[in-house]
């Protein structure tokens, strides 16, 4: 059969690679969030890796394609795929629940750590960016996820939500925070790593 | 038709085809054959415009591929040698859709290709069913279905029996011996040969991104392993169309 | 864990966006209404949809036990006055009600999840977010269910195969490096393939959208919808 070929609007091959690369890494945000390793500061708080991917994408996909796979992951999320939080899955997580403040601040921090690490839109080789940086870029995204979360919980849970700030940082992100150290420390030596070097 | 005229390939300087001429006519059942990195992928991926020649010329159906990539991506479909890494959907039949929505066609002539698709690989009435939880034979052939409902002239398919076992091999042969008898063109790319040179038109073997062979499958047999390919003893034909 | 399950319910049989038109009017009317009577209305409400959707209750709270703790928690320390030191009992009811509410807005929405498949989502995306924002929605989210068992399956043998050998016993931020590292070369390399196996099949900006049409059956859900969107304005004025 004779199709019109000059009516199909093809997806060009970087951007094909682009949407690919958005897609997968926002799969594996999401297979990271299954990966929990022992906590050696708090036993009852496991360390998932969710926010490490979240790292990563605005580090290896740079500000734009990191972002865009973050929505991407909030959008499959939303309609079923099980990527959030304990393997959980459904719109309420993004509407409704205390802890949607993390979620939504995904797109953002990897939007900042990208523009951060790669000191602009544009993507450069990451294995050039001096550790410092890469460090700073995902402090300021530690500080974006820890801020969203908090005020998220405290908008959902409390009521005026602004005179219950402490309360719900206490609740939500107190016992978090000082693993992202580590995981920063993680993410500087994958960047570093000669195998994502070449891939 | 496609045909290929002193076309040379360069990745980074390095030459992967050297001044490759050759046709392929429709309804050809053709093997590509030649050692790891004697340029086979590099080779066929100029087939649908996946990658462009350095220089020379390809000429699919009459027009170079980077003219009109749609036409020669409809007229070459291909299988790739990880099909897993190949499907957008988590289902079969939403996969197999996925090339004709493409092209924009109507729901019902959709429905119609991928019916027809899955017919031909045997995978009718399981449409439905996750991807995910079938075997490699099955994903092999669910890969050669959503190639297959572009409605393409040559069917090109890279190393497509790796990881496979013997009955899903024989399986896909089956009906790739099938497609060929209704008229499909075959390519295969591969360095296993078995059971494909009794069934193919004519031979290619490519030795250092040059053609080193180009011959029927009778005069091939004596000549493929002073290129380094294993040529196997003649096996008869597998009789048991569809064996899953 | 909560995921779609082939059946022939009501909700089953539901345009994907009534059900989503459902979900964001309950989760607004459960805003609007963090009362103790409010809350007990929209509980028979959430149970009802639940039951078209021939899901248990016991199953949404087990899908839901990680958080817990938080919702636990939330009230808990909403008690406690720095100055002067004191207990507030009072001041954990909003804080309470809001954790319960959390429970019937999830369990609306893992009845989403139970009776649409990915298709119909895809299709729902892409027939509400016109042109490429569409098209770039829509095959992502079908990629990320697609590939996200792959990637889980490889991360777990990557592991495994380290934890076999004495990896366990390596620093944390090691091991935390290892499985980031194969999870992360694997994922781009797979990316790779999968542009190249997309440009070979016509990715196009412009597709068929997917077959989607609302039916008779559609219209008391969103009649539902508009009646709890109405009660929230009605309550916000």
């Amino acid at each position: 059969m004779a199709t019109n070929t000059e009516s199909v609007d093809l997806v060009g091959d970087e951007a094909a690679t682009n949407l690919a690369r958005a897609a997968l890494f926002a799969a594996l945000v999401g297979a990271f969030a299954y990966v929990s390793f022992p906590n050696p500061l708090s036993a009852g708080v496991p360390i998932t890796l969710q926010v490490l991917g979240v790292f990563l994408a605005g580090i290896m996909l740079g500000p734009v394609w990191g972002s865009l796979s973050m929505v991407l992951y909030l959008a499959a999320g939303a309609v079923g795929a099980p990527v959030f939080s304990g393997g959980t899955a459904g719109l309420s997580y993004l509407i409704a629940s205390p802890t949607l403040g993390f979620l939504w601040s995904y797109p953002f921090a990897a939007a900042v750590i990208g523009l951060v690490a790669h000191r602009g839109t544009s993507l450069s080789d990451v294995d050039a960016v001096p550790t410092p940086v890469l460090v700073g870029a995902m402090v300021v995204g530690t500080a974006i996820i820890y801020g969203f979360g908090t005020v998220g919980f405290a908008v959902i849970q409390y009521d005026p939500w602004y005179a219950s700030l402490w309360q719900a940082f206490v609740v939500s992100s107190l016992a978090f925070v000082p693993v992202e150290a580590v995981k920063i420390a993680a993410a500087v030596g994958i960047v570093k790593n000669d195998a994502i070097a070449a891939a | 038709m496609i045909a290929v005229s002193d076309l040379t390939h360069e990745f980074d300087g390095t030459v992967a085809l050297d001044s490759v001429s050759l046709s392929v006519d429709d309804g050809e059942f053709l093997l590509v054959a030649g050692p790891n990195g004697s340029g086979k992928t590099t080779l066929v991926r100029q087939f649908n415009g996946l990658l462009s020649p350095t220089d020379g010329e390809v000429r699919v159906n009459g027009v170079p591929p980077e003219e009109d990539l749609v036409a020669a991506r409809t007229a070459v479909g291909m299988v790739f040698q990880r099909p897993e890494d190949s499907f957008v959907a988590a289902t079969i039949a939403a996969d197999v859709a996925f090339g004709p929505e493409n092209l924009g066609l109507s729901h019902d002539e959709i429905d119609r290709r991928v019916a027809t698709a899955l017919d031909a690989v045997n995978l009718a009435g399981r449409g439905d069913e996750r991807i995910d939880a079938l075997s490699g034979g099955e994903k092999a052939r669910v890969a050669v279905a959503g190639a297959l409902a572009m409605e393409p002239d040559h069917l090109i398919l890279d190393e497509p029996f790796s990881g496979l076992d013997e009955p899903a091999r024989r399986s896909l042969l089956s009906h790739l011996a099938s497609l060929s008898a209704d008229g499909t063109g075959i390519v295969v790319v591969t360095h296993d040969l078995r059971g494909l040179i009794d069934r193919c038109d004519r031979v290619i073997a490519l030795a250092d991104g040059s053609i080193a062979l180009d011959a029927p499958p009778e005069a091939a047999r004596a000549e493929l392993p002073a290129l380094n390919v294993h040529v196997p003893t003649s096996e008869p034909p597998n009789d048991e169309p569809h064996a899953r | 864990m909560i995921g779609y399950v082939p059946g022939s319910t009501v909700a089953h049989r539901l345009d994907p966006r009534a059900k989503l038109a459902v979900q964001v009017a309950f989760a607004a009317a459960a805003f609007a209404y963090t009362t103790p009577r409010g809350l007990a209305v929209l509980s028979v409400l959430a149970l009802a949809v639940t039951r078209l959707a021939s899901l248990s209750l016991a199953s949404v709270a087990r899908s839901f036990r990680v958080f817990f703790p938080f919702l636990v928690a939330a009230p808990l320390v909403a008690t406690v006055q720095i100055s002067p030191p004191a207990i507030d009992p009072e001041a954990a009811v909003y804080p309470a009600l809001s954790s319960y509410r959390v429970l019937l807005v999830v369990a609306v929405s893992a009845a989403y999840v139970r009776t649409t498949t990915v298709r119909e989502s895809r299709a729902a995306i892409q027939r509400t977010v016109p042109g490429r924002p569409g098209v770039f929605l829509g095959v992502g989210v079908s990629l990320v269910f697609r590939f996200l068992p792959l990637i889980r399956r490889e991360i777990t043998a990557v592991r495994e195969a380290s934890a076999a050998r004495l990896g366990t016993e390596r620093p944390l931020i090691d091991r935390i490096e290892r499985v980031a590292v194969a999870g992360a070369t694997r994922t781009l390399r797979r990316a790779d393939r999968l542009s190249t196996a997309l440009s070979a099949r016509c990715f196009a900006w412009n597709p068929t959208l997917p077959r989607l049409s609302l039916t008779r059956m559609d219209v008391p859900a969103l009649a539902l919808a508009g009646a709890l969107l109405a009660a929230t304005l009605f309550r916000a004025v």
